[in-house]
């Protein structure tokens, strides 16, 4: 296997972009990612673009992405795999330059969310199993989240409280990061008696439905000598875990067997352990989300991820800073694009690029923990610089 | 529920979209619902109890099942949704939607009625029942055991 580095990355604005289309946003990630490593599409041998595209006026989206943003001999690969299909492009176009394949890729993940009302969204989006689940219960993933939060707090006694500060994390963060969706901070009691979307969670337990697209430029070895690039950020694994599609089937609701499965993976890959990790992009598309995911990367013991935000070990400047770019709560979940905006994320903190929201870092060691749906797909990429 | 655009936007053209969904190799299930009979099935071969029922045996590869009816079992966990996806939104009860691990050992999905969210507690007995919507759409239901009453 090839080394394989990131050598340029792209992120648009994340929010509710009525002003316009999916090509045209996916453009403004690719173009961000093209200049920050200096090279044109000539210089790419492959693309590879995510998106879910469901909620897409277009069936057949990616030639058309392509086509729009100079790419349309470069053999596109369409990748889904829900809310994890950022990583899943991620995936695939390490593997194609790992392998020899090609010696550059690019990975864009781009989705448009918001050109449909709220209940075809949701429909569209909560048929994470139609007809076992959401034929006869109207499920939604706030209703699969949810169903993990009761039986997280009831095993372990987490709280109301307690997932209410992700949110205040994620918050502050998002109100320094000009990409993000949201631009403001939100307080403990506001979160606590905003409305209930889906017992026990409530409006800001839950991320937005965004639109965004990220991109992600990956080179072998040889081509970052031969580009001369000058900070590479080297991709050193990403682990794969997966698990059961009807809900039903899973051992229990309290952890996400396929994030323990991918990081077990990723840090065997990387040779580190969770303790080496020095900064992470976790999956919060709902604040019960991120307390699992504590729990499965391992930077707490089970059970324990409600302590680690109380103690604010997430924060920059705690143990392990984590979704200090506002996570998928506060910077918003435009479901492709996630997975590429967790590594734009990430190399802009390797390069300590990230201004106010810079990590103090020593190892340079980075984790993005990517899943789709309710732990179907799970990706777990260790980053080093 | 179409929001105003803040900028300029058109219409695209109606798409609808229903689809006829096979049924014929799990019909006792769906009949079964609508007699308030919940089924699952059971590999003739290795024994394996499948819940959502599915007729092929992916261990044995073999497709020669019996269906068995599931009657009770305890709250795995629960959420009330006052979010209702297109398709639901002329539902006027906010629905609870529960995962019951059945005593056969599979897991179910269904509504928890005759019950508050905030009484609900985990580990609770429930029955497992089914019953047709007044929409003709079916719903598995589950119901509290007197047990648990106070």
């Amino acid at each position: 296997m090839k080394r394989v580095a990131v050598i340029g990355v792209g992120n648009s604005k994340f929010g509710v972009r009525s002003d316009a289309t999916f090509p045209e946003i996916a453009f403004e990630a690719i173009k961000e990612a093209l200049e920050d490593i200096g090279i044109t599409q000539k210089d790419v041998e492959l693309s590879v673009v995510g998106t879910v595209g469901s909620r897409l006026y277009e069936m057949y989206p990616v030639p058309l992405i392509n086509e729009y943003t100079g790419f349309t001999l470069k053999g596109p690969i369409r990748v889904e795999a829900a809310c994890a299909t950022g990583s899943a492009a991620v995936f695939t176009a390490y593997n194609a330059i790992a392998s020899g394949y090609v010696d550059t890729a690019i990975a864009i993940g781009v989705e448009k969310m918001c050109e449909v009302d709220t209940p075809t969204s949701t429909a569209v989006g909560g048929r994470g199993c139609y007809l076992w689940e959401f034929h006869m219960f109207g499920t939604s993933f706030a209703c699969y989240y949810a169903l993990f939060a009761t039986a997280h707090m009831a095993k372990y006694g987490t709280t109301e409280e307690q997932l209410a500060k992700i949110a205040v994390k994620n918050h502050h963060y998002a109100a320094r990061n000009p990409k993000a969706h949201f631009q403001r901070e939100v307080a403990t009691e506001t979160i606590l008696k905003s409305r209930v979307v889906c017992w026990p969670l409530k409006l800001y337990d839950c991320c937005p439905i965004s639109d965004g697209a990220a991109a992600v430029i990956l080179a072998s070895e040889e081509k970052v000598k031969e580009l001369k690039a000058q900070d590479p950020v080297w991709l050193e694994a990403i682990g794969f875990g997966s698990d059961t599609g009807n809900l039903t089937r899973r051992e229990d609701y309290t952890s996400l067997r396929s994030a323990r499965i991918a990081s077990e993976m990723a840090y065997k890959m990387a040779k580190v352990e969770p303790e080496d990790v020095e900064v992470a992009m976790v999956h919060d598309c709902f604040t019960i989300a991120e307390i699992m995911a504590y729990e499965d990367l391992g930077f707490c013991r089970k059970g324990e991820g409600g302590s680690l935000i109380d103690e604010g070990q997430t924060w920059i400047g705690g143990k392990i800073p984590i979704n200090i770019d506002g996570g998928l709560k506060a910077k918003g979940h435009p479901l492709a694009a996630t997975g590429c905006s967790m590594i734009y994320e990430l190399t802009k903190q390797l390069r300590n690029e990230a201004g106010d929201r810079q990590v103090p870092l020593k190892r340079y060691i980075a984790l993005a923990h990517n899943v789709g749906m309710t732990g179907q797909y799970c990706y777990v990429t260790i980053l080093k610089r | 529920m179409s929001k105003t655009p803040e900028y300029l936007a058109m219409k695209s053209r109606t798409l609808t979209l229903t689809h006829d969904i096979p049924i014929s190799k799990t019909k006792t299930y769906w009949e079964g619902l609508k007699k308030g009979n919940v089924y699952a099935t059971k590999c003739k071969k290795c024994g394996e109890i499948y819940y959502p029922p599915q007729v092929d045996c992916p261990h044995c590869l073999t497709s020669d099942v019996e269906w068995i009816q599931i009657f009770e079992g305890t709250l795995e966990t629960f959420t009330q949704a006052y979010l209702k996806p297109q398709g639901f939104t002329h539902y006027e009860h906010d629905y609870i939607i529960a995962i019951v691990k059945a005593a056969e050992g599979v897991k179910v999905m269904g509504w928890f009625e005759d019950i508050d969210v905030k009484v609900a507690k985990v580990g609770m007995s429930v029955k497992i029942t089914a019953k047709t919507m007044p929409d003709g759409f079916p719903a598995i239901v589950f119901k509290p055991r007197s047990q648990n009453k106070p």
